[in-house]
């Protein structure tokens, strides 16, 4: 095992304990009086891989609704009380879960577990078509800010549909596509709420400064009567090879401020030990500020001005190793890309120093203390170990399995997978906004872009 | 609705329990032999510890025509030290799991280090260094600057940065720094070289014009003995405290739009500046602020979002850029951006403006309600244990005090004044914050689109720039 920066290796002495309901609700609990907070976390095991084609965007825009009312609770109620009660709170979707969370003064715990409670069981008490036509415009701004209007905003977007295959659940980004989100009907909503927000089909964790008893008597209470549902549609198989078996690539022209190479690498299933191994290679090649590749490509050739890498953890799908590199000045692309090849290679040749491997452990060991540092984030990990492997005390040794990673399995992930072979590659080639225009099939798409939005919002 | 039956016990809505006493911690304030005042707070249970070095180098000093060169002063500090080349003090932090940021803002100069208890001798060690023995080898000086050349434009293509480029330019005189961007631009970046940095370093960073917070839980470690033997060992002179210039600003209510043909979205960032926080109305700023446009709940929100859908979200918010401390009679000198920022559909740019000045001119109308204001109390209030659970949260808050000259208890104090604020007080502030001719309105959006609707609302004359 590597050098730790702590005795317990980064779980700093925390437990938690698991309970089931009858419904089937699995519930974590997690005691720790260090501040007058309590976090609630509730991760329903749905995400944007269960959507369908030409119902993309839905999970994400079904979140938006929990926050528009349920029987008790009314309009923006859920987001006035929980403020007005001096807690935070929030909602996201990713491919493989939704979740909603709570931050609370820990005297206002039972006020949170109400909420949660009344939407899962009576959301479609207060579900409507005004609600539903205003998020679906919400949602489509949040799309235009996060992605549309930003540069290389659509390279998420791009990447994720290069590196998954076309019909592959995890082909699209939660976001969805604009004319999905316009299709969306208030019965596609009600049919994913009925199928995906049951008791059965969720983790809830409640960390920080609580009475364990008392925060079990209190879910009993109010979820206790939710019935279960059994018709869940399991999602769409992600099983893909270990390799993708060719480079895939695609070269962009945009209005964009550099040029930037962006590649995807197909990586191991979250979970395995792979996936950790994969990731110290990821942090020595691309994390920080003394990786390989930013010595290299920001410091010595100067090249770049940014060059990184990080990994997207998945459960349901081969994980991805994300490269970000943006040029520096002229620099041209097939220069950067001969170097990160080079360094790629030489990191599948030559296994890590006993120094890089105490430098990556020790980086993703700190990120693990930030992640368990808060009532909010340790709640967030215990669902996820829940949900996604069936036992959130996997959350608390996660940075031991890190630690006891070695310098020879970090090369052997590296050697088979960051290959040229393995990876989708986003080329970006800046253009002026007239060249832009020039092109006859940018063209189009723009037109279609305005036509849709002159739709929205009047 | 037959689809919609709910079989599920329904239980009244719960009281909430019995409130548990909470407060914002008290800093201990020492000093090292150097001269160098310390802040320290413990954490318990707080594993990885925050250390922030306040420099008091604020925009002011940099020489003229060098905008910029304290932002690459500061990242410089890490950039090679009498000890470790730039390779090996990036390998040796970061062999310690720690992070270390540097920044340059019109008030001062920040550095923040963030590392696991166990390693924060050593990590200081490296500050230490940092502070105390920069290299400033020109061929690392070049690097910097070219890596700075080569950031701006990815910031000029942000929305919103390139927004608040342009509200800073109309607010200020040209002459004030503060009218230009914090890290500098193309031609005074190009300018910067070794020596020039080597010079401002030596002219402004000293241990008797720096602070250090040092928050978390040492868990037994010595932590004067560690202060002593790193940060004990920087030296230099005392240095005198630079004159504070006057801040005046332009707020003539008018618009400028920052072209971005194609655009699907213009980036709204409505704004004038206000008191800074040694004001009285501060407080109550907060609290009408909030209610105007803190969150999804407030007036701004509950129209733009909730009811049109124009927007992902619209805030507004107060900004601190200038506060020196208060002497004599004239009290509070500095002062704060107060703003309206967030993002709409082109098509709705029209539209979602005059709604927006509905909002204002309702607010100034009617003022804010018992229960808005009471809610606003609650949450900024309430939300204090949450936001304060990291030990780099309540380092941030302390360091920012420092360079704002306040008072040590300042934020354990405004908890107190913001619950005795009244609805007439957080009213009044946030009307004379926000009146309805006297707001710059910078949009990033597409010009042929947006300008004819944003003309006939009448909310000032409409001005056209690009870049």
């Amino acid at each position: 095992m590597g050098h730790t920066a702590t005795q317990q290796a980064g779980s700093g002495g925390l437990t938690a304990t698991e309970h089931r309901l009858d419904n089937g609700l699995r519930l974590v609990l997690s005691e720790d009086h260090l501040t007058p907070a309590a976090a609630v976390c509730l991760w329903y095991d749905v995400g944007s891989r269960q959507e369908v084609k030409g119902r993309t965007g839905l999970a994400h825009l079904f979140e938006h609704l929990m926050f528009q009312g349920s029987a008790q609770v009314e309009g923006n109620g859920h987001f006035e009380l929980v403020q007005g009660a001096g807690g935070s709170l929030n909602g996201t979707t990713s491919f493989e879960r939704t979740n909603y969370f709570e931050t609370m003064p820990a005297h206002q715990l039972e006020l949170a577990l109400w909420l949660e409670a009344d939407r899962m069981g009576s959301l479609l008490a207060a579900l409507d078509e005004e609600s539903m036509e205003n998020q679906r415009d919400v949602v489509k701004n949040e799309r235009r800010q996060r992605y549309d209007n930003v540069p290389y905003g659509t390279a998420f977007e791009r990447m994720t549909a290069l590196a998954y295959p076309e019909g592959h659940p995890y082909h699209h980004i939660p976001i969805g596509s604009m004319a999905d989100l316009d299709a969306v009907t208030l019965d596609d909503a009600r049919a994913f709420f009925r199928a995906n927000y049951a008791p059965n089909n969720a983790v809830l964790a409640i960390v920080g400064d609580i009475d364990p008893e008392q925060a079990l008597a209190w879910v009993e209470k109010y979820f206790g009567s939710i019935p279960s549902y059994d018709g869940k549609v399991p999602p769409r198989d992600g099983t893909l090879p270990d390799i993708i078996g060719k480079e895939l690539r695609e070269e962009i022209h945009e209005e964009v401020p550099a040029r930037a190479l962006m590649a995807a690498y197909r990586l191991p299933h979250d979970g395995t030990r792979e996936c950790d191994a994969a990731d110290l290679a990821l942090t020595v090649l691309g994390g920080g500020m003394s990786s390989r590749l930013y010595n290299r490509l920001v410091r010595r050739d100067r090249t770049a001005v940014a060059a990184g890498f990080g990994l997207l953890r998945l459960a349901g799908a081969p994980s991805l190793g994300w490269l970000d590199v943006k040029a520096s000045g002229g620099a041209g692309i097939p220069q950067i890309e001969a170097a990160v090849d080079e360094e790629l290679a030489r990191l599948g040749a030559e296994a890590p120093t006993a120094e890089e491997m105490e430098r990556a452990q020790a980086q993703l060991e700190r990120e693990w203390l930030d992640r368990l540092g808060t009532v909010a984030g340790r709640a967030d990990e215990l669902c996820r170990y829940a949900v996604l492997f069936g036992d959130p005390q996997l959350a608390l040794s996660a940075v031991s399995r890190i630690l006891d990673v070695t310098a020879e399995e970090v090369r052997t992930v590296a050697a088979a997978r960051l290959r040229p072979g393995n990876r989708a590659v986003l080329v970006y080639e800046p253009v002026t906004s007239e060249e832009e225009a020039d092109e006859a099939g940018d063209q189009a798409s723009a037109a279609d872009e305005n036509a849709e939005q002159e739709g929205a919002g009047r | 609705m037959t689809d919609a039956v709910v079989t599920m016990d329904f239980h009244p809505q719960p009281a909430s329990g019995q409130a548990k006493p909470w407060a914002f911690p008290a800093p201990e304030r020492g000093a090292l032999a150097n001269g160098l005042t310390v802040l320290r707070c413990h954490r318990p249970g707080q594993q990885v510890v925050a250390v922030e070095i306040c420099l008091d180098v604020p925009l002011d000093a940099e020489p003229d025509g060098l905008d910029g060169i304290a932002a690459i002063m500061v990242r410089a500090l890490s950039q090679g030290t009498g000890q470790h080349t730039a390779e090996e003090f990036a390998a040796e932090l970061e062999r310690c799991g720690a992070t270390l940021h540097a920044r340059a803002d019109y008030l001062g100069a920040r550095v923040s280090l963030q590392v696991p208890v166990s390693r924060l001798p050593k990590a200081l060690g490296l500050l230490a260094e940092a502070l105390h023995a920069p290299t400033f080898a020109a061929s690392e000086i070049e690097r910097l600057v070219r890596n700075r050349l080569d950031e701006i434009p990815h910031e000029l293509a942000n929305p919103g940065r390139r927004a608040a480029k342009q509200l800073s330019q109309e607010l200020f005189p040209a002459s004030a720094r503060m009218s230009r961007p914090r890290q500098g631009t193309e031609d005074t970046v190009a300018r910067i070289d070794a020596a020039g940095v080597r010079a401002f370093y030596e002219a402004h960073v000293r241990p008797a014009a720096a602070t250090a917070v040092v928050v978390g839980d040492p868990a037994g470690a010595d932590l004067d003995a560690v202060l002593a033997d790193t940060l004990g060992g920087w030296t230099g002179n005392s240095t005198e405290p630079l004159p504070v210039p006057p801040v005046t600003a332009n707020d003539t209510g008018r618009v400028v739009i920052v072209d971005r043909p194609g655009a699907v979205q213009t980036q709204l960032l409505i704004g004038r500046i206000g008191p800074d926080r040694h004001d009285r109305v501060w407080p109550a700023l907060m609290l009408g602020t909030y209610c105007l446009g803190g969150t999804l709940t407030s007036r701004l929100d509950r129209v733009l979002r909730e009811e049109k859908g124009y927007t992902y979200g619209v805030r507004a918010f107060e900004q601190v850029l200038w506060s020196p401390a208060p002497h004599g009679a004239d009290g509070a000198t500095g002062a704060s951006a107060l703003a309206i920022s967030g993002s709409v559909d082109t098509a709705a740019t029209g539209p979602a403006l005059d709604d927006l000045w509905t909002v204002l001119r309702t607010l100034a109308a009617e003022g804010l309600t018992e229960t808005e204001r009471d809610m606003a109390v609650q949450n900024l209030v309430g939300v204090a244990p949450l936001e304060y659970e990291t030990a780099a949260s309540v380092a941030g808050t302390l360091a920012d005090q420092v360079e704002q000259h306040l008072p040590d208890d300042y934020q354990a104090q405004l908890y107190a004044r913001l619950a005795e604020t009244s609805t007439a007080e957080a009213t009044a502030a946030v009307v004379a914050a926000f009146p309805e001719n006297r707001l710059v309105t910078i949009l990033v959006g597409d010009a042929a689109q947006i300008k004819a609707p944003v003309e006939a609302l009448g909310i000032g004359e409409v001005k056209v720039v690009t870049g």
